[in-house]
């Protein structure tokens, strides 16, 4: 039987980093190939010796597919096209591969700070594994090769994001990548057709939340801020250069303009026309929204945000900057953190996860005193406030996917392996699908029942039509009987008759016989008699026949009896039946067997 | 070793035991380990010792504990192994039974722990960590634990698997390890050189091995050939050559049997036996296992095997030319060579008649042939004229360019269009460019590989391969003038139409290759004259505005290039022009380029034209503004190429300069003092001491190593002018070098020395005031020294500490709320 086999590296009950196989028709497919933030050596990328131990990763995959820019779906990419080597074709969306590199680069950055690190690649590498890049559109067929087929759909999130099915022959999988169900600020909702796949991997990072409607956050984020200016305090909101930042600085834009408010906001990296500069020539990718409005004002055309001067840091008074990287680890953030941290009107406001070994994940847990160079320690006095602005589906959104796409199978991956457990559970009773969570390593297999379409000859169907019975239906299958001829790549089903002349074959009949043996008292004839009788109270709804030449039938079964001269009382029932009525023949042989009633 | 860490373990002992307690983020359990490990190497155990109390106490309370979180015992598993992996440590455990406790499968499999592939990895890992001496091995024989481990070889995860293989081949290696044998590690020595209570383990994992590879079940036979392989390539004598007499019926019958999906595995034990002493002894047949999985070309398995056989170092010349003669038979044939289509059996006609089977074997015969050429292999008995024809004919094939005569069967269908092999064919034509005696076909290959480059049909990806192929080429061909004709009137209108690319990676390959190729021609007047006069130059500014970063950069990249050639050529009229507008131009980029790329490049241009020997006193007057910019860059890495280039200012000025500063036949402190106010004039301390005290470390490491050579440079001279001052007003730099002075002065450590100018000898409130201090006394009152061991240090050695993870791990315990796991 046809299978199919998902194999996670990673995102394998856990959150780490993405990197799934997939088997399906023959084709090995990598679903995303991120990087883990919270190493510094090889472990942060996936182990692509389980793929192929000779390291010849072109002649194994069939293609890559990444589902958005997040590099814990996308970071470890040019270590493997480049380092580890790999030449096939890369598929990703065109704003993904627009801003991958801004991304990669920046994490690039945040490795040659960090001394002593391996394996990381330069800007000539990003760039070249960015020319083996296939973009596509959403809802574009791609032909990666004559047999494997590929098409991306909308999956919210970030700038990009997709959800991608794949296709081999009547087999399909779709991987949803990182999805979110509901709108937000500056992107929509994710959508799927009913493609009905075999396998449908969903992430599950909110696998048991049903998260409080968006709008609290951002109420409660602007509060914050609001609160933090108007005492006079400054506000720090680290993040990483394109994502969540744009979703933050459209929402402070419109409200300093609905308040009218003068304190300046600051975005550190220069990054800012950049990023804004792939929202206008991807504003398809974003909300209904900001799309409408486009004519009148784009939306990432920032009136209140301007570009941060590391001097501005000492200036007095109250204002918010934006700076990277996200979780502290280093750079201009960290250094304006710690020229802020000692003063309890400012506050930094966490908008996403902050990995272990960064200042962002001490502060959120809570740590007071940090230490820094030489021994020297940090009195954390400002306020810490985490708000996760990361767009995931909740449990309500998965389940509301799985609605959309109808799958067969359900595979979760990117969660962790408890809540994972409790969403396997709901959705195995929902919706009576065998749902999956495998381990990082482990493989699990499906198998399939495609259907192969054959075509008919139109005799058979006029046949079949003849007999009576409903007209074809195509919701309603019915079991026809035919032969199946296999010629040139096509299958046909034809009338026995056709095939017989079309083979140029002659036909033979099959009969099975069997012998029972029984002791009965009475003559052959009586015997006879009664194995009638006692076939008719069985198989009340057959035609069965006592033919006066001594035998009896049930369709083609032919029952005689027969008995030596020395033993006249133990009888010998022949039994003869053609293939057709198999079952019927063993059964009565069965019967038989077990005497006759007295 | 930070005694802080060991006052916190046990807290953090008490933290990772509390089965209440949610694990810690999924690296810090790894990291803690990292620390122990990192302990155990340094030979610290001692002090873990001395700590055992609590660590003891921790692996006991987690083995009593059945509600244990997976991660946290398979830490445990991990952490026992690495603890008892010392003789002493191994007895403290063992005492009391806490080590059977730890390491009992049984227990595990109780509560459903040992469903959890982590706790099975776990348990692995601990055992090999604990492998360091005989006790370890007694123990793990004691319990039966040989059996478990030869199970988990074929188990659901691939890591588990992978690990019971590594832990199999360990405890073979450990037997024969020098504490463990009576002596004798020749080939063929038996089983008698090993101490008589090893011969049991052995003889089981031998057994085990012995039936995987016989075994019906393919993943079983799989994993049987893998520990195989490892054994063969890890393990010394005796176990090797007693395991390959074991096997070598099952194995011959695995490759006679001839399974494609086992062709890989196969290999990689012939190849692992290749490597050894092995080879040498007839009665492993190696050589013979070898022959059968090539047959003579007539299997499925046989092309990948020779595929394989190609790539084996040591390997026998005879089967090596054997394996050459099945590899090129699909090349030739599809190629169609007609002698050697008679050597087409039916396989090979099957295999290229189906899409997918040609194009791998193509891209096989592609690659092994590409192999040989980089170590400019000698075919016998195939003139690498022959083969290289093969590959251009292939080419063209690919292209839909050949005549349908030329081909036996009928495979063009499967190639025209096809990437994968247009890709790989190109690559290998590179690489024949190693064969002197190809050069004689340079026409019909460049005639090739312009078709590739004019084609609008080339993919993105084949273009850059051709490009690639083409400097090769152009390379070896540079002494014959045709090729200059070649360049000038094929390529260059290519080339001119490519930058115009609607695809940027097109533009980019493109301008890319014209830099590859200025520089591979560098000093080939001809050449230079050629792109100077045909035009091509201009294209390159054009492409200066280009819309997409990347191809900008290129361009700055490929008019440097070509700036600098014409350096050379100072005869050509259109050089000040060219300088003028490149400059021009480059600066627009470097003042307002929204892409950090094309600023990187034109920093990397400057850079260059300053390395060279050339004088190139015209960009002389944009320097400083290159510095200036550079310097307030927002991309940290021009700072870092602006960086370099003031190293190659600074060393151009200060030591050998014979255009900057004018020697005036002056004394050495006259020079000097004129260097550097030359230096000063191009905004060079500025800079400098901006960039020291910028936020990415790498920039204030630079920074520091330049004023540290600077600071050398002024203390060797001995009468050195302390009138060269700077303006600390104004600059960014200028407060943090007077608080630097005040927080000196305030410890009472500034020691003034003798050049220090009257007028730097002032109070503090005079600093505040003074506008100029000399560049001496700042060098001085900064701690360069201080800072750059700081600087030497990782930007998160702080945080990434050891002391710093176990205070994590103990403020998330003391948190309240639940870690909500969340992701970008």
């Amino acid at each position: 039987m046809p299978d199919i086999k998902v194999t996670p590296l990673g995102a394998g009950q856990d959150v780490g980093r993405s990197c799934i196989l997939v088997s399906i028709g023959g084709k090995n497919i990598m679903l995303d190939c991120g990087m883990h933030m919270g190493f510094n050596d090889d472990r942060r990328f996936p182990d692509f010796s389980y793929i192929t131990q000779n390291g010849r990763l072109t002649e194994f995959l069939d293609c890559v597919i990444i589902s958005h820019f997040h590099l814990d779906h996308c970071g470890a990419l040019p270590y493997m096209s480049e380092m580890v080597g790999y030449d096939g074709p890369i598929y990703m969306t065109h704003p993904t591969k627009a801003i991958c590199p801004i991304l990669l680069e920046d994490f690039r950055k945040i490795t040659v700070d960090k001394k002593g690190e391996t394996n990381f690649f330069t800007s000539q590498m990003i760039k070249d594994c960015m020319k083996k890049v296939v973009p596509l559109n959403l809802h574009q067929t791609v032909q990666v090769d004559e047999e494997l087929e590929i098409k991306a759909y909308y999956a919210g999130h970030v700038l990009g994001a997709a959800m991608f099915q794949i296709k081999v022959g009547l087999e399909s999988v779709v991987y949803t990548g990182d999805y979110n169900m509901t709108p937000d600020r500056h992107l929509g909702a994710a959508w799927i057709d009913k493609c009905r796949p075999d396998i449908l991997i969903s992430e599950s990072t909110y696998a048991t939340t049903i998260r409080d409607s968006k709008r609290c956050r951002e109420r409660d984020f602007l509060k914050k801020v609001h609160e933090t200016v108007e005492r006079g305090g400054k506000v720090l909101i680290p993040v990483f250069a394109l994502g969540r930042a744009q979703e933050l600085c459209i929402l402070l834009e419109t409200f300093w303009e609905r308040m009218n408010l003068k304190a300046p906001i600051y975005f550190s990296t220069g990054l800012t026309e950049k990023a804004n500069h792939y929202y206008k020539l991807f504003i398809t990718w974003t909300n209904q929204k900001i799309r409408k409005t486009f004519v009148q004002r784009n939306m990432f055309e920032f009136k209140h945000i301007k570009a941060f001067d590391r001097t501005y840091a000492d200036n007095p008074g109250p204002m918010v900057v934006f700076a990277t990287p996200g979780m502290l680890h280093a750079g201009q953030s960290l250094q304006i953190f710690k020229k802020w941290a000692g003063n309890e009107k400012n506050m930094v406001i966490m908008p996403g996860y902050c990995v272990q070994g960064t200042v962002g994940h001490k502060i959120l847990n809570g740590q007071k005193k940090l230490e820094i160079e030489g021994r020297a320690t940090l009195d954390v006095k400002l306020q810490v406030e985490y708000m996760s602005f990361s767009a995931h589906a909740d449990a309500k959104g998965i389940m509301q996917l799985i609605r959309m796409a109808e799958p067969r199978n359900m595979l979760l991956v990117h969660g962790e392996a408890k809540k994972m457990e409790f969403l396997k559970d709901k959705i195995e009773q929902e919706f009576s699908i065998s749902c999956y969570m495998p381990a990082n390593g482990e493989t699990t297999t499906i198998v399939t029942n495609p259907s192969v379409p054959v075509d008919i000859s139109l005799n058979l169907l006029k046949r079949e039509m003849a007999l009576g019975g409903p007209l074809p239906d195509a919701k309603r299958p019915r079991t026809m009987h035919g032969t199946l001829i296999m010629k040139d790549n096509s299958l046909r089903l034809v009338s026995p008759e056709q095939a017989l002349k079309e083979l140029g074959l002659s036909e033979h009949q099959l009969r099975f016989t069997c012998r029972v043996q029984l002791h009965d008292p009475h003559s052959d004839t009586d015997t006879l008699g009664r194995i009638y009788t006692h076939l008719k109270s069985v198989l009340k709804s057959y035609s069965i026949q006592h033919v006066p030449d001594g035998t009896v039938i049930v369709e083609s079964i032919v029952i005689k009896v027969t008995s030596s001269a020395e033993e006249p009382n133990l009888k010998v029932i022949l039994l003869s039946w053609s293939y057709q009525d198999e079952e019927l023949g063993s059964f009565l042989s069965t019967l038989l067997k077990k005497g006759l009633p007295s | 070793m930070d005694s802080d860490c060991l006052t916190l373990l046990p807290a953090v002992c008490l933290v990772l035991a509390d089965p209440k307690q949610s694990p810690p983020d999924d690296t810090s359990l790894e990291k803690l380990l990292d620390w122990f490990k990192e302990l155990h190497s340094q030979s610290d155990e001692q002090v873990l010792l001395q700590h055992q109390p609590c660590l003891k106490e921790f692996i006991s309370s987690v083995c009593a504990s059945k509600t244990t979180d997976p991660a946290i015992l398979s830490f445990t598993l991990k952490l026992t192994g690495l603890l008892a992996g010392t003789k002493q440590g191994f007895h403290l455990l063992e005492e009391g039974g806490l080590l059977v406790c730890v390491f009992d499968r049984e227990a595990w499999c109780v509560c459903d722990l040992w469903e959890d592939a982590s706790v099975r990895s776990g348990w692995m890992q601990g055992l090999l960590n604990m492998l360091k001496h005989r006790q370890a091995l007694d123990f793990i024989c004691q319990k039966g634990l040989i059996k478990v481990i030869l199970q988990l070889q074929n188990d659901r995860s691939l890591f588990v698997a992978c690990l019971a293989n590594q832990l199999l081949v360990h405890i073979l290696n450990f037997l024969t390890s020098s504490n463990m044998t009576n002596g004798g590690n020749a080939v063929g020595s038996s089983e008698s050189s090993l101490s008589p209570d090893w011969v049991s383990v052995s003889t089981e994992i031998m057994t085990g091995e012995v039936e995987a590879l016989s075994s019906d079940d393919h993943p079983r036979v799989l994993q049987g050939l893998r520990l195989l392989s490892s054994v063969t390539s890890q393990c010394g004598e005796p176990i090797r050559s007693m395991l390959w007499k074991d096997v070598l019926v099952p194995l011959e019958v695995l490759i006679n049997r001839g399974s494609e999906s086992l062709t890989q595995p196969l290999m990689s034990v012939l190849q692992a036996a290749v490597r050894t002493p092995l080879l040498g002894k007839s009665e492993y047949k190696v050589e013979k296992l070898l022959e059968a999985m090539l047959g003579s070309g007539n299997k499925k398995e046989s092309f990948q095997c020779a595929a394989l056989i190609i790539k084996l170092e040591k390997c026998p010349e005879v089967l090596k030319r054997k394996a050459i003669d099945i590899i090129l038979l699909p090349l030739q044939c599809v190629s169609a060579q007609s002698q050697d289509t008679e050597k087409m059996n039916l396989v090979l006609k099957e295999q290229l008649s189906h899409k997918a089977s040609c194009i791998s074997l193509l891209m096989q015969s592609l690659s092994s042939l590409a192999e040989l050429a980089y170590t400019k292999y000698q075919f016998d008995g195939i003139p690498i004229h022959s083969v290289t024809c093969s590959v251009v004919l292939l080419l063209r094939i690919c292209f839909g360019n050949c005549p349908s005569s030329l081909l036996y069967i009928n495979t063009s269908t499967h190639l025209i269009g096809c990437c994968k092999v247009q890709r790989c064919g190109l690559d290998t034509l590179g690489a024949l460019s190693m064969y002197e005696e190809n050069v004689d076909l340079r026409k019909d290959i460049f005639s090739v590989l312009l078709d590739y480059l004019q084609s609008p049909d080339s993919h993105a990806t084949v273009l850059k391969k051709t490009y690639q192929a083409t400097v090769r080429w152009i390379a070896v061909c540079s002494p014959f003038p045709d090729l200059l004709h070649f360049i000038s009137h094929d390529l260059f209108p290519v080339l001119e139409k490519r930058t115009c690319d609607l695809r940027w990676e097109v533009r980019d390959s493109t301008l890319e290759f014209i830099t590859q190729l200025t520089v591979a021609l560098n000093g080939n007047i001809g050449f230079i004259e050629a792109l100077h006069t045909s035009g091509m130059v201009s294209v390159l500014l054009s492409s200066l505005a280009d819309a997409e970063g990347y191809v900008r950069a290129s361009a700055v990249a490929a008019v440097g290039e070509a700036v600098t050639s014409s350096f050379q050529q100072t005869v050509l009229v259109s050089n000040s022009n060219l300088l003028e507008e490149a400059l021009k131009q480059m600066m627009t980029i470097l003042s307002q380029d929204t892409e950090g790329f094309p600023r990187r490049a034109v920093v990397k241009a400057f850079t260059s034209w300053l390395k060279g020997s050339h004088l190139v006193t015209a960009v002389h007057p944009s320097l400083s503004s290159v510095l200036s910019l550079g310097g307030n860059d927002f991309d940290w890495e021009v700072k870092m190429h602006t960086l370099e280039l003031a190293e190659v200012l600074m060393e151009k000025t200060l030591t050998c300069c014979p255009y900057a500063v004018q020697n005036f036949g002056s004394s050495e402190k006259t020079l000097l003092t004129q260097a550097l106010s030359k230096l000063k004039e191009f905004g060079l301390f500025d800079l400098l001491f901006n960039c020291l005290f910028d936020c990415d470390r790498p920039v204030c490491e630079k920074a520091c190593a330049l004023l540290l050579k600077l600071r050398t440079l002024i203390s060797e001279c001995t009468d050195f002018d302390y009138a060269l001052v700077l303006n600390l007003n104004g600059n960014r730099w200028g407060d943090e070098v007077q608080s630097r002075y005040l927080n000196k002065q305030a410890r009472g450590s500034v020691c003034v020395t003798n050049g220090v100018t009257a007028s730097d000898e002032r109070t503090d409130s005079d600093l505040h005031c003074i506008k100029d201090i000399s560049l001496p006394m700042i060098l001085h009152i900064l701690d360069l020294d201080d800072m750059q061991r700081t600087l030497r240090l990782s930007s998160d050695h702080v945080v990434n500490s050891a002391r710093s993870l176990m205070e994590d791990i103990l403020s998330a315990a003391q948190q309240s709320e639940e870690n909500t796991v969340d992701c970008y």
